[in-house]
């Protein structure tokens, strides 16, 4: 889209939708949200900077090999915080008897795992909205 | 007990391993090693955690340590962990094979994608199995679902995508279906923990007979569609024939047992047995099971291709699994649970063999099968193995199951099912035989009765052999899995 008011526009809207997202992220154990809907959010701003500046900017600023990482990285993260859960209490997915930093109900460090475990969502889910729209506009050149 | 971890390692080294794959470098000899390692080591921890549970019984796992009623919890008992065994022992195999087969399959660089994608597959069928939470087992079930469209669709062909997208939609319609009759279940009992279920169900079931029977007849319909039952069944001759070769006998064997296992949770474990027979839900299976029995085999006599006559004849033989559930006893189980058993490895042997047909020759046909058994003869050999065991002649694992079902429905006063039966395995022989005395008796026009080895690598056929073999090892020794399966019932009744 060649556009010079939607893409001033974008370009000073995207960094707020990403603080947002960050912060929906962040804050998911003490309000609204969690790691799906601000990974959502933050993948959306960079699907947004896509439609405006085209496929090429896209993968310039996402490569493909990068969001790969970090599709995996997010599993692997939330696999292995799952895994400190077996070694310290025996279970899975173990908070407050792993030994998690508990802190005081409604401030930003608490609740143990759960803010830990939504980063690893957040990354994933992001990464993998770009992912997806990257490969359909692809498949859609391709033709 | 050291291996209580081991079902939570069970379903998370294959999640890990599927997102490891493709960030490797994409070569052939170091995925196919990753691969067979991971399910090798996996296979091992299922057979430990398997002999301990002998010893320590079954035991609850809650996620996290949160009570029962609050988080998640698989529940491992020795018929789980049995099916789990299986399970890992059929993909080791089909895997094995796949090594030389996917390549001649699919494009070079999909190659370690198709194995992210089975390690996916592995982990919610494991997921589904071990899992004692419903809504767990509904996530693990859309995992599934996906899972399995993508391994149809893999293929860029038309047939593929258009099988793909119909099992798609369905499935679809399927999850919604069950997650609508989770709500139900959610709108009575409050619980979400099937233990915790059935003792609400068991109290008040009398007082909402409407709400638990619509509860029933939306589960069972949306499982009823991703098993293929019968009436709906309409997705799998497509899915299964379009597929690669390992992707339907993973498809037929497996995925379809996952979801009949689910079935037998929700009917035993989570409504018990007084309230479905209260409700006559058991008579409905029953009657949907015939219809399959009888159906599936007629429309598979009227097939050409030798993909979509197997995989018809999937439909007729789970119709003999749901009959067996259908009698909701505890031979009637047995039986069935045997038939998955002997079903799996029956349709693995023959999809493989099928697979190498293809692989070898390029025919799909069974026209063109004339005299093949001279230029493949361990492929047929196999083929006829298994084909025999579908029909239920003596000395092949399908006989055995066949017999077991008969005495369940004789103790269940069913005689008119039995009459069914033998009506199905005669139609079974209609369609079955002829393609092996095409094979061994009538002339190539090819090449003129020139006995040679298959021309086919060793991780093929080696993987077939072992089916085989096991085949005639349980047709002589059912007792081998039958002993297993009575011994771990009562436990799994009981839950």
């Amino acid at each position: 889209m060649n556009d010079l008011i939607v893409k001033t526009i974008v370009r000073w809207v995207i960094p707020f939708i990403q603080l947002f997202g960050v912060y929906v992220v962040f804050y998911g154990h003490v309000s609204f949200g969690g790691g799906f809907s601000g990974g959502a959010l933050i993948g959306a701003s960079l699907i947004l900077y896509a439609i405006t500046f085209g496929l090429k900017a896209s993968k310039k600023m996402v490569p493909h090999k990068r969001s790969q990482w970090m599709e995996s990285l997010g599993i692997l993260w939330y696999i292995a915080l799952g895994l400190v859960g077996i070694y310290t209490s025996a279970y899975f997915l173990g908070n407050k008897a792993a030994g998690f930093y508990m802190g005081e109900a409604g401030q930003l460090l608490s609740a143990g795992i759960i803010p830990l475990l939504t980063i690893g969502i957040g990354v994933k889910v992001a990464s993998t909205m770009i992912t997806l729209f990257q490969k359909l506009v692809e498949e859609n050149e391709d033709v | 007990m050291i291996s209580t971890q081991f079902p939570v390692y069970l379903v998370i080294i294959p999640l890990a391993i599927a997102v490891i794959l493709p960030l490797l470098k994409q070569h052939r000899r170091l995925i196919q090693s990753i691969v067979s390692l991971t399910v090798g080591l996996m296979f091992f921890l299922a057979l430990f955690n398997w002999f301990e549970l002998h010893s320590f019984g079954a035991y609850a796992y809650n996620f996290g340590g949160y009570a029962a009623n609050l988080g998640i919890q698989f529940y491992i008992d020795e018929l789980t962990s049995l099916l789990v065994l299986f399970i890992l022992f059929l993909s080791f195999i089909i895997i094995s094979y796949s090594f030389a087969d996917i390549p001649h399959e699919l494009e070079p660089h999909q190659f370690g994608l198709y194995y992210s994608l089975i390690l996916l597959l592995l982990f919610s069928m494991l997921g589904m199995v071990y899992t004692n939470d419903l809504f767990n087992m509904y996530v693990f079930m859309e995992i599934l679902s996906i899972t399995s469209t993508a391994i149809i669709s893999i293929k860029h062909r038309k047939a593929n995508f258009l099988a793909s997208f119909r099992y798609l939609m369905l499935s679809s319609i399927g999850s919604i279906t069950i997650l609508f009759g989770l709500a139900f279940l959610y709108m009575v009992t409050g619980h979400l923990n099937m233990f915790e279920v059935h003792k609400v169900i068991q109290s008040v079931w009398t007082t909402y007979p409407m709400n638990l029977l619509l509860a029933s007849g939306f589960i069972l319909t949306g499982l009823g569609i991703k098993s293929a039952m019968f009436p709906l069944h309409v997705w799998l001759p497509d899915a299964h024939a379009s597929a690669p070769s390992p992707s339907s006998a993973f498809l037929s064997a497996l995925v379809v047992k996952v979801y009949i296992f689910a079935m037998y949770k929700i009917l035993f474990r989570v409504l018990g047995t007084m309230m479905v027979k209260g409700l006559g839900i058991d008579q409905a299976i029953l009657i949907f099971a015939a219809l399959g029995m009888v159906f599936g085999s007629i429309f598979a006599i009227g097939q050409r291709d030798i993909k979509r006559m197997l995989a018809y004849s999937s439909v007729a033989q789970i119709g003999y699994i749901f009959l067996g559930l259908g009698l909701m006893s505890e031979q009637g189980l047995a039986a069935s649970l045997f038939h998955i058993f002997s079903h799996g490895l029956m349709k693995t042997a023959l999809f493989l063999s099928a697979g190498s047909i293809i692989f070898a020759t390029g025919k799909r046909k069974l026209s063109d099968l004339d005299g093949i058994g001279y230029r493949m003869p361990v492929t047929m050999i196999v083929f006829s193995i298994a084909a025999f065991g579908m029909i239920g002649i003596p000395g092949v694992s399908g006989f055995m199951s066949k017999i077991y079902l008969g005495l369940a429905l004789i103790e269940g006063q069913h005689p008119i099912y039995l009459a069914l039966i033998l009506l199905s395995s005669f139609l079974n022989a209609v369609y079955y035989l002829p393609i092996i005395i095409a094979a061994f008796l009538k002339e190539d026009p090819e090449n003129r009765h020139a006995m040679k080895m298959d021309p086919l690598p060793k991780r093929m056929w080696i993987p077939m052999v072992v089916l085989a073999i096991c085949l005639i090892v349980i047709g002589f020794y059912p007792q081998l899995i039958m002993d297993i399966i009575e011994a771990s019932l009562p436990a799994y009744l009981v839950g």
